[in-house]
Order: structure tokens, then sequence, then C-alpha cells
């Protein structure tokens, strides 16, 4: 049973930087650059870099990182996401902004960017690291993080749900619609797909 | 709304607002509303004169809420070759024209956290019809109309309307001491500019936007919208040997039609491929969005309903 | 036409929905070949054609106050049903004024509304509604107002903010949906909402739509129609309530068939709207059991042969997997093999 005809999956490129951007601004879910996020020829001074380090005590101030690049450490997705809705808040027209990383982080940070008055083409996002899906419950509007599965078990409702292709940016997540609901019990054997 | 057709109105009132500007208001002939009428629309004015048909566009500067009556402003333009002369010259209180259900090719964006408006000269018409719309739905917008020295107590007074509390700046020095990138530079994220006038101006603002990182979609030109029409041309129907003459202002289909030939089709808007024909000579200008690349280049189809001949004739197997 | 309202009629749990000889004939019969593949359907939506229909800028039936009575009922169980994005409330005006002034004109005898300024009195006899307003100030109104009219219309209608070159579904009220979620679509662009359709992109017809519909004009609708197969006359098969409806689907016998299952119709009309330049796109759902179809000859032939030979993509997405061929053989003996007219005509004045 599958979806794989579905044509509104994002497609995800490494980053370039747009010329046409006045300035630049780079988040990045981890601690260094994900190489593989970005193009070649990239060239990391030309952007503000903010990464996630998970430590507590951190401040988030500039640092030289291992690498030699200047990047502001965070000490978690979400501390990232508050400094980045006040930074958006006070910036100008000619701003553009770069994410890195997984699909929920990526669309987490286009929501705040779209909040602020970003559209899509001031944002490009490149996918890097995990391929793990954050699935909406459909029937019980629960997500569930981290599903590598095509067939999980919501948290919320107890529903077998299948893992769609059809994601919504706004939910920054893949529809999960229940497997069996046609006749109970008949569920398929779930496959690891998205690791 | 399914409007049948343009709209025959009366000319209610002609103001003139400066020596080369006048402001004419239209009602309804046969009564009632007008359509509901867009910030940012314009209409397609047919005037007739001694045989002969103009048809120009011009921006509705009354606000959405009024359809008992629409208004526009014309600038008399020296080089005229009739529209805008006949207007200012020609036309009377009480006279009859027909208008067409206003069309918008320059809407307000919905989701734009602020609105930056500059405009030159009779560019502001857009603007006008832009004010109220945008003070009704408590929108943050900051509007600059450039002009000349005397024409400046002229914009005054149209926008005095609206100015109180708001940002609106009337530059009497034209572009001199106008600081167009400082003023786009330091607009917050979210602002959406629109610009109406002079050509040279509308260029500077779009190519300084562009220059200080705005994206296109934010970024916003007045505009008509291509004529519909073109050259005139014949087509020649291969199976019956009817000629069909095509006139600079309709299409092939309604042509056909027109001449009782009862021509396939269905969306009419060149998106759906009922009406396509085989083309046996001449060369077609494609309009549509419904041949390939390839097709179009083969010269091989035509699509009736948008689409119309390069050459004085084309013959079609039909 | 004198409608006969059915106001005690039911879309669930007891199912009592019957179509009448009359509404038969105005059921809008989608096909008008004898197979069906997608397309890019679309006419201007002018009052009259091919289907009685479409004698109506929004079309309402005998049925008209039994579904007002089952969307309160949809709305009651799940308020989300109906959501408009904050920047589109222009559009929620225009919306209520086009409703408005299209049924009042085409229906005197059910609707009327005067005007006195920005005054507004709006008269719904059928659902019993007298209701001044103030248009533009949504305070003066029980409801928000794209909620408001909506609520007293057939049909699920979208609202499609128009921008970059793109259309954005950014509302809706979705009551009697064939299968979407507008909790989880709101906000995305016209592909990314088409994106579980199978066949119809790759042959482009998403392409051509959104060029079309992106240079819709005001005051010159478009129409066309869409269809699915629907078990049991029930209006509400939204993804939400799957674990509710899909059962159903698994009920079908052989003697059951002609009653239980029910072609299931979309005219769906797009409308430019002035204020906010966005689009309206309305989504009127017709249901007529196969025992229904049946009763105009042509129909039952035609229908019996669309579903004989449908593509089995088309066939899996449209949920018709586990009844058609019980569909099939219960159509095959009406079906005479008789060469059959275009069109999606009857070819009846009355049954």
């Amino acid at each position: 049973m599958s979806d794989q005809g579905i044509k509104s999956r994002p497609k995800y490129a490494p980053l370039e930087l747009d010329p046409a951007g006045r300035h630049h601004l780079l988040v990045v879910e981890g601690p260094a650059l994900p190489a593989e996020a970005l193009a070649e020829g990239f060239e990391p001074a030309a952007c503000e870099t903010w990464t996630v380090v998970n430590r507590s005590a951190l401040l988030p101030v500039c640092v030289v990182d291992a690498q030699g690049d200047s990047v502001r450490p965070f000490r978690s997705n979400g501390h990232l996401f508050s400094a980045l809705e006040e930074r958006l808040a006070r910036e100008t027209m000619g701003l553009r902004l770069y994410g890195a990383g997984s699909e929920p982080f990526l669309w987490d940070v286009f929501r705040i960017a779209e909040a602020a008055g970003m559209s899509r083409q001031e944002v490009r996002l490149a996918h890097a690291g995990t391929k793990a899906r954050r699935v909406f419950c459909v029937h019980c509007r629960t997500y569930g993080e981290g599903v590598t599965t095509s067939i999980f078990t919501c948290a919320g409702c107890g529903a077998s749900l299948f893992v769609r292709d059809h994601f919504s940016r706004r939910h920054a997540a893949f529809m999960g619609v229940q497997v069996d609901a046609e006749v109970p019990g008949d569920v398929p054997d779930a496959e690891e797909l998205y690791a | 709304m399914i409007a049948s057709g343009p709209i025959p109105v009366r000319i209610h009132e002609i103001e003139q607002l400066s020596p080369t500007l006048k402001r004419f208001a239209f009602e309804p002939l046969h009564g009632g509303p007008l359509p509901t009428p867009s910030a940012g629309a314009h209409v397609m004015v047919t005037l007739r004169h001694e045989g002969r048909v103009m048809k120009n566009s011009y921006s509705l500067v009354s606000p959405p809420e009024s359809r008992a009556r629409y208004e526009i402003i014309v600038r008399h333009v020296a080089q005229s070759r009739g529209g805008s002369r006949f207007l200012h010259q020609n036309v009377a209180r009480g006279d009859v024209i027909e208008i067409g259900v206003p069309g918008n090719l320059f809407p307000l964006a919905a989701k734009a956290r602020k609105h930056l408006l500059i405009a030159g000269g009779i560019g502001i018409t857009p603007l006008l019809s832009y004010v109220p719309a945008l003070k009704a739905r408590g929108a943050r917008f900051e509007l600059h109309q450039l002009c000349t020295a005397e024409e400046a107590p002229v914009f005054e007074k149209l926008l005095a309307p609206h100015a109180a509390g708001e940002d609106i700046f009337i530059h009497g020095n034209g572009r001199a001491a106008f600081d167009l990138a400082g003023i786009l530079a330091r607009q917050p994220l979210g602002t959406h500019v629109y610009t109406c006038g002079p050509r040279a101006l509308m260029d500077a603002v779009v190519s300084s936007a562009a220059a200080l990182g705005w994206p296109p979609g934010k970024i916003h030109r007045e505009s008509f919208g291509d004529a519909s029409g073109g050259l005139p041309f014949k087509a020649v129907l291969a199976k019956s040997g009817i000629e069909v003459q095509v006139a600079d202002n309709q299409t092939l289909l309604e042509a056909m039609e027109a001449q009782g030939i009862a021509a396939p089709c269905l969306c009419r808007g060149g998106a759906c491929g009922e009406c396509k024909l085989d083309v046996l000579d001449g060369e077609v200008e494609h309009r549509d969005d419904f041949l390939s690349a390839e097709e179009k280049a083969s010269q091989k189809f035509i699509m009736p309903c948008v689409s119309r001949a390069r050459t004085a004739q084309v013959v079609i197997d039909f | 036409m004198t409608l006969q309202f059915k106001p005690n009629e039911t879309f669930r749990r007891d199912f009592t929905y019957r179509n009448s000889s009359a509404a038969i004939l105005h059921f809008p019969f989608p096909f008008p070949e004898d197979q069906y593949m997608y397309s890019v359907n679309i006419e201007p939506h002018v009052k009259g054609g091919a289907s009685p229909a479409y004698d109506h800028v929004f079309d309402v039936d005998e049925h008209y106050v039994a579904e007002c009575r089952e969307r309160a009922l949809v709305l009651a169980e799940d308020p989300k049903r109906c959501q408009v994005l904050p920047h589109m409330m222009a559009a929620q005006w225009d919306t209520l004024e086009l409703l408005m002034e299209s049924l009042a004109a085409d229906y005197p005898e059910h609707f009327s509304l005067t005007k006195a300024g920005d005054l507004w009195t709006w008269v719904n006899r059928p659902l019993g509604i007298h209701q001044s307003f103030t248009f533009g100030k949504a305070e003066t109104l029980p409801c928000p107002p794209f909620e408001y009219i909506t609520r007293q219309a057939q049909g699920d209608f979208t609202l499609q903010d128009q921008r970059e070159d793109n259309l954005y579904v950014d509302g809706g009220m979705v009551t009697t949906q064939a299968d979407w979620s507008l909790e989880f679509d709101i906000g995305m662009s016209f592909h990314e909402w088409h994106g579980p359709v199978p066949l119809a992109h790759e042959k482009g017809v998403f392409d051509r739509a959104l060029k079309y519909l992106l240079r819709l004009q005001y005051g010159a609708p478009v129409r066309r129609l869409n269809w699915t197969m629907t078990i049991n006359p029930r209006l509400d098969t939204s993804p939400e309530n799957y674990p509710v409806w899909g059962p159903d689907k698994a009920s079908v016998t052989p003697e059951n068939v002609g009653q239980k299952v029910h072609l299931r119709v979309e005219l769906q009309t797009l409308f430019r709207l002035p204020r906010s330049n966005a689009i309206l796109f309305g989504i009127r759902c017709y249901l007529a059991s196969l025992e229904e179809v049946a009763r105009v000859p042509k129909w039952g032939k035609r229908l019996h042969r669309v579903l004989r030979d449908l593509h089995p993509d088309i066939q899996a997405y449209k949920g018709l997997l586990r009844f058609r061929e019980m569909a099939v053989d219960y159509l095959a003996p009406l079906d005479d093999g008789a060469e059959l007219s275009k069109g999606i005509q009857s070819e009846l004045t009355q049954l």
C-alpha cells in the first residue's frame, strides 16, 4: 500500500546563496554546518550562522567553531526559534533566510519566517540528517515525532496510521490516516522506510 | 455576479482638476448597482466618434464601496491618438459611453504586512482606490506621490480626505530629492511595494527594489494587461472553402461563431484543448497554454479561442 | 420551479435521503462520453446548459434545508471544518456579497436582500432567518461573514489567495467533502493540495488549469464537474471521520448495491472576487444512488461503461476497489450496448 504518486513533497537542493539578497542568515539544526546541505562554493563567511549545541550553560553569542567559522550557538531548536522570531521582527526587506536540518526543523523555521512576513522566495531550505517524519493524525490531531515506518500507532487515539506522502508545510508534518478503517484489524506489516 | 457584456454609462460629472487633468464620474445608464470595483481595478472605456472606435483603459479612482458611480481621472496627453484628447475635448455631461466590467491586474497583496505606494503624476490613480481600501482593512501603508511643483496642490487636494494621521508624502520636486533607495532599504520584512506612473519611474522602483534584495513577488507595477486583440487576418476553412475575416478586436473563434460556424470549444481560454484545429498553411501566433513547445514550433496546430495568425492568411483543416 | 424542501432527510445513521423524480432529472450526470479520463473540463459558468443544475448561479434544490442542518451538525462536532486565515477578511465579505446577491436574485421566493447604504437586511425564508447587519463590520453578524453565509448554502467552498503566480487555499467551509482535510490542507498551493491525485500531474492537467485560473476574470466565472462514489448518501466523507464511514465501504453486497452505492458529483464553480482579488471555489455536491441514476436509461448504460473500463489508478484513487465490480454487475443488465448521444443530457423531460 503506497502513496508514491504524490507530487506535493517538497524538493530540497543544497543551499546556494541568493545573490539578490542583501543580508543572509543561516540556521542549522546541529552544532556544525552539514556538508551535504551546502552547494559547492557556498561561502559560510557571507552568512550569519546560528547553530544548535545542546548544552544548557551556553550563552548564545558568536564564537569561532572547530571549522573556523563564526557561529552563534543555541541550547536547543526551541531556543533558536525564539531568538529567530525576535530577530525577524526587527529585520528589513532584503534578508534571505536559509535552513539546514531535518524536515520538521526546516518547516518550523519556515512557519516563523512566514509569520514575520517572509515568502517562499526569501527562504531556502536543505534537508540534512534523518529522514524520520513528523506525522499528523488527521483523526485526532495529535503529532507523532521521529516516525520511521510506513505504519505506526497514534499515541493520541490508538489508530494504526498509514504515513502518507501528502505533506503540509504549515503543520511541518505528513498526514497519517487510519490504515484499517474499512476492515478494522486488517493492518498490513509496517516497513522501515524513513530512517 | 455573471457579467453579460459591456456596461453603458452616462457621464454624470466632469471636473477640471488642473489644465491637463479631468475627473469623470459615470453612472449606469439603466440604473442598478455597478459591479463591485476592486482596489487597483481598471475599466476599458470605449469611445465612438465619426466612425472611429477608441478603446483605452483607465484606473478607477473610486473606492470599492462605490457601486452607484465610478470615477476616473484622465491626463490629456498632447500626442494622444484619440482617447484622452476625445475625453477632454468632445465629451460632455449626459453623454453615454460604454465601459467594460472592471478587471484587476494590480491588486493589493492580502498577506502584506505593510504596503509601500510610489507613484508619479497620473500614476496616482490606482493609489486613490487603494487608500480607502487599506484604511478599511486597518493596513499599514506609506504613500509617496512624485509630481511637479505646479501639480503638487492638485494631488494634495486629492489625497486630503485620507491624509490625516497617515504616512502620505507629496514630493513636489519630482525625483530630484526623493531618496528611493533609502525608503526601500528601511522597510520592514513583509512590505510590498507598488509603483505606477511614467515608465522611467516604474523601472527605477523595480530595479532599485530588486537591487536591495526585495523578492519579485513583493514588487508590483501597474499593468492593464496584454492587448487581447492583434492584427486582423483571414482564415480559410479548407473543407468548406469559407473565408473568415478576423478583426483586430476579436478572436478567430469569435469570428467563426459570428459567421454562424459552430466550432468546437470549451474553456475559451487556451487551456483545455477542445478547440484544437490543424493548420495547413500560414504562420500561427500561439497564445495558448495547451500545445507543447514542439507542437507550437511545428506550425501544424492552432487554438482558435486565443491564438492568431502572424501571416495575413492562415488555412485551417476544418 | 417550485421546490418542495424535505427538511427531515438525514445524511447519517438512518440515511433517509432520497431524490424525487424531479431531483433525479436535475442531477448533473458527469459523463459526456462512454469512458472517463482526467482533463481540464472547464467551461464558462453561464446560466443554463447541458444540465438543469446549471440554471442558477448557486443551485438550491429540495435537499437545501436538510443539508444546512447536516452542516450545522458537522460544525458542532468539529468547528475546524470552517477556517479562514486572517489575511482573507476582504474575501469573506466578497463571498457574503456574492452569495446573498445571487441567491436573492435567483430565488426571490426564498431569499431577499435589501440595502440602505451599508446597512443590509437578509431574509432566508426556508431557514427562518431575518438578519440586519452592517456590511464590513463583522461584529454585527452572529459569526464571521464567510461562515455565516456558507452555513446557508449547499456544498463546500474554499477561498484561494492569488500571489506569486500561484493560488493558495487560505480558507474554507468543508463539511461535504470527498475525502480531503481542510485542517491539513489549509495554506497549501495549487499543486500541493492536488498532490494526491494520480495521473493528472503527468498529463499537465494541473499546470494548464492553474494558468487558466490565474487569468480568471471578475464577472466571468467558470465551472466543471468532478465525480466519485460514496456508500450511503453520506455527505461527510472527511478523512477526519474515515474510521466512522470507512466500514460502509465493505458493507456493499450484490443485493444492496443499487441502493447503497451512490454516484457523487461535484459541480465546481470558480468566481473571481472583487475586493480581495481572491478566487471563490464552490464545490456543490450531488448524490444519487445507482438505482436512481439508472432510472434515466442513457445514464445507467453510460455509467456501466465508464465503471467497467475505468483506469485502475483512478479506481484506486477514487476508493472504488471494494465495490466497483458489484456496481458494474448491477448495471450490466441495463446496458443493451446501444449507441448513446454525446453530452450529459438526460434526454428526458420527465421520469
